[in-house]
């Protein structure tokens, strides 16, 4: 019977240790905060970063979590269900509504309006005239021409495609030099790729996915329509037609005239000291340079936190100009979400990133509401059905507007 | 109860509170979650009887999820059985070299899958060395890569998955032809059963209980292929099978009712295929 009672004073006690632990310790208010940079090259800096808003802060105490891409997302779904949300976590910019309407986030609204003129992309933080979540690192396409190919096509050395007609003429002619070469990189049917590289034509013609009240779908209109017309002509005409790291090695090896790609492709050049005579151009529009898609980085904040305005200088911290710029330095990113920091000489010095500066001012994201999932999916298969499986571009375009209402409303 | 008894019932434990915490209480769960509208994000769930059962079979994506699923079950598990066995009875024989081929075979079945898949996607890809392969033999492939067409993506798949686990099937026949008495085939050849009739009268019938495990495991397995799908096509290119199609809805938009109605489904259909292959065999039994 001793040995029992013994035994069961242990299990009593491992059960008792785990415990949730304590938000408040020795006087400092604890921070848990979830974020996804794990890489080398970054994550001494962000560690940095925390090091000096706590000696700045004596009271308050960060404690990072990494987490992947791969299974991130689910992670903070299960976390924010079962109430055990992190104080601050980041989000991917089409995350963060899914959170935001139901109620998981905090409100900042007060504390962060009288900045907003001062960073880009907004749009994801913000439902109901409320602001949920900060813009941090932002990240928008641009046009990349291997100017190799163009040349030997017969353009002059500073010629960059700016409207619809000449990016079509350009790839043409690439895609004419030879058996391998291509004239531009067409995304395959990827998962949450695809629709991200043909939305920006489709904008560029003025088109809508909904009515501005979103009581109807407008992706079928004669614009949508003629922006997809386009976008298939050209894919099919002169693209090659791959993954998007797939067609990121083709234009590099030389294989690729025109790809549409982030600034992740800057930093391999860079970092992987790759020769390419290259151009970083707008992404071009039916006349003039158009719209590109942007996503990012956000920090939103709990709203089971018990130290929010603890929280919210941290993250007031991290995006702050000098912030992002350490950020970036790092990162060789070319996307800061504070246009203060964009206007910093290193955006100016660092050969294309004021290509991404000057995109990320025209960039757009679409309205993401808690029905995206969704509509996301339907924009995909739409695509991949007039792109890849032989459908009238008209009908999946209409298919897609039909399923698009039925949703909104049930 | 007996000191004893509750000594052993402690120690026992840790094992009964892991398999009711962690195994019996979330089947339950998800069986009661079938019945409802519950979503991962919402703070209140409905009962909804069998509403999401009835959606599931009108669902135009399920319902192409299920048939491929079937497409792969149906391809792969007679090549996998058939060649395995072929396999077995070649390295069974005495060559130099056999150990070797052994290993060989086997190897796949102990590598990654993610590993095997990544590199199954380069190989598969334009200018990958299957792609150039079907080039010189004359064998025009798809223009983008045989992962990226609707018409050879799933074929594609199957492929790689019956020459990743046909090593370990190979195994368990192996051992199934092991266990075979050898006086059996002596006396067959004293009375002139040549190697035909031998294999057909003596070595078929005897493998049959290895078989049906083969079958069985292989059905389950077949069935809840996801891994690849994930990894290769995220389950575009007519590859999603029903896990891709659980994993979707359960774990992208979080619809823990249905995507638990799925599941329930897709157990239901395993567990009939597994009966039925039991119920077979036990009818033709020789014993």
């Amino acid at each position: 019977m001793k040995h029992i009672l013994f035994l069961s004073i242990i299990a009593l006690a491992l059960l008792l240790s785990c415990s949730g632990g304590e938000q408040t310790v020795n006087g400092k208010a604890t921070l848990e905060m979830w974020q996804f940079w794990t890489d080398p090259a970054i994550r001494p800096t962000i560690e940095q970063m925390v090091a000096d808003f706590e000696s700045q802060n004596p009271d308050i105490k960060v404690n990072l979590t990494d987490l992947t891409w791969a299974n991130g997302h689910e992670k903070i779904v299960m976390a924010f269900s079962s109430n055990t949300a992190p104080d601050i976590v980041e989000l991917g910019s089409d995350w963060v509504p899914e959170f935001s309407t139901a109620g998981k986030l905090a409100d900042i609204t007060a504390d962060v309006l009288p900045d907003t003129a001062q960073f880009y992309g907004w749009t994801p933080g913000i439902h109901d005239n409320t602001i949920y979540a900060m813009p941090w690192i932002l990240g928008t396409r641009v046009l990349y021409v291997n100017k190799t190919l163009m040349k030997r096509a017969g353009y002059e050395d500073n010629f960059v495609p700016l409207n619809w007609p000449q990016l079509k003429e350009m790839c043409y002619k690439i895609d004419s030099l030879g058996k391998d070469i291509y004239g531009f990189g067409s995304n395959a049917a990827e998962k949450h790729r695809l629709y991200k590289k043909f939305l920006p034509f489709f904008w560029a013609n003025r088109a809508r996915i909904m009515s501005r009240d979103r009581s109807f779908s407008t992706i079928a209109s004669d614009r949508g329509y003629a922006a997809l017309l386009y976008y298939k002509d050209l894919c099919d005409s002169t693209g090659m037609v791959d993954t998007q790291r797939r067609l990121e090695d083709a234009f590099l090896d030389g294989k690729i005239g025109a790809v549409i790609s982030g600034d992740w492709l800057l930093k391999r050049i860079h970092n992987e000291q790759i020769e390419i005579d290259l151009a970083t151009s707008l992404i071009p529009g039916p006349q003039y340079p158009g719209p590109s898609f942007v996503g990012g980085e956000y920090l939103a904040i709990s709203e089971q936190c018990q130290h929010k305005a603890a929280a919210l200088k941290f993250v007031r911290f991290i995006t702050n100009t000098e912030n992002q710029l350490r950020f970036c330095r790092a990162n060789f990113s070319a996307n800061p979400s504070s246009k203060t920091a964009a206007d910093d000489s290193f955006f100016v010095e660092t050969p294309h990133f004021q290509t991404f500066v000057k995109q990320l001012g025209l960039s757009r994201m679409p309205v993401i509401d808690e029905h995206w999932v969704y509509v996301e999916d339907i924009i995909e298969t739409a695509l991949e059905k007039a792109l890849y499986q032989g459908a009238p571009p008209a009908q999946s375009l209409y298919e897609a507007k039909l399923e698009i209402e039925k949703l909104y409303k049930e | 109860m007996t000191t004893r008894k509750l000594t052993g019932l402690l120690f026992a434990s840790p094992w009964i509170v892991s398999f009711l915490v962690f195994w019996l209480f979330p089947l339950l769960y998800s069986l009661v979650l079938g019945f409802t509208d519950y979503r991962l994000m919402s703070s209140s769930y409905h009962w909804v009887g069998f509403d999401n059962f009835i959606a599931l079979f009108s669902d135009a994506t399920f319902m192409s999820s299920l048939v491929h699923t079937f497409v792969f079950v149906l391809g792969t598990i007679p090549v996998t059985t058939v060649v395995a066995l072929a396999l077995a009875l070649l390295v069974e024989r005495q060559f130099p070299g056999r150990t070797l081929f052994r290993s060989g075979f086997f190897m796949p079945s102990i590598t990654s899958m993610i590993v095997i898949a990544l590199v199954f996607t380069n190989l598969y890809s334009r200018g990958g060395y299957i792609y150039l392969l079907a080039e010189m033999l004359g064998i025009s492939p798809p223009e983008n890569g045989f992962l990226l067409s609707n018409s050879t993506a799933l074929l594609s798949i199957m492929a790689m998955d019956i020459w990743m686990s046909v090593g370990y099937y190979m195994l368990l026949f192996l051992a199934g032809l092991k266990s075979i008495p050898k006086e059996l085939y002596e006396a067959a050849e004293v009375a002139g059963a040549g190697s035909w009739r031998k294999f057909r009268s003596i070595t078929l019938p005897l493998l049959k209980p290895v078989a049906l495990f083969i079958l069985v495991i292989n059905t389950i397995k077949s069935f809840q292929v996801f891994v690849e799908i994930f990894v290769m096509t995220k389950g575009k290119y007519g590859t999603s099978t029903a896990v891709f199609f659980i994993y979707e809805t359960g774990l992208n938009k979080f619809e823990f009712g249905y995507a638990s109605a799925a599941a329930y489904v897709l157990f239901l259909i395993i567990a009939i295929f597994s009966l039925a292959q039991f119920r077979l065999f036990r009818q033709r039994s020789i014993w």
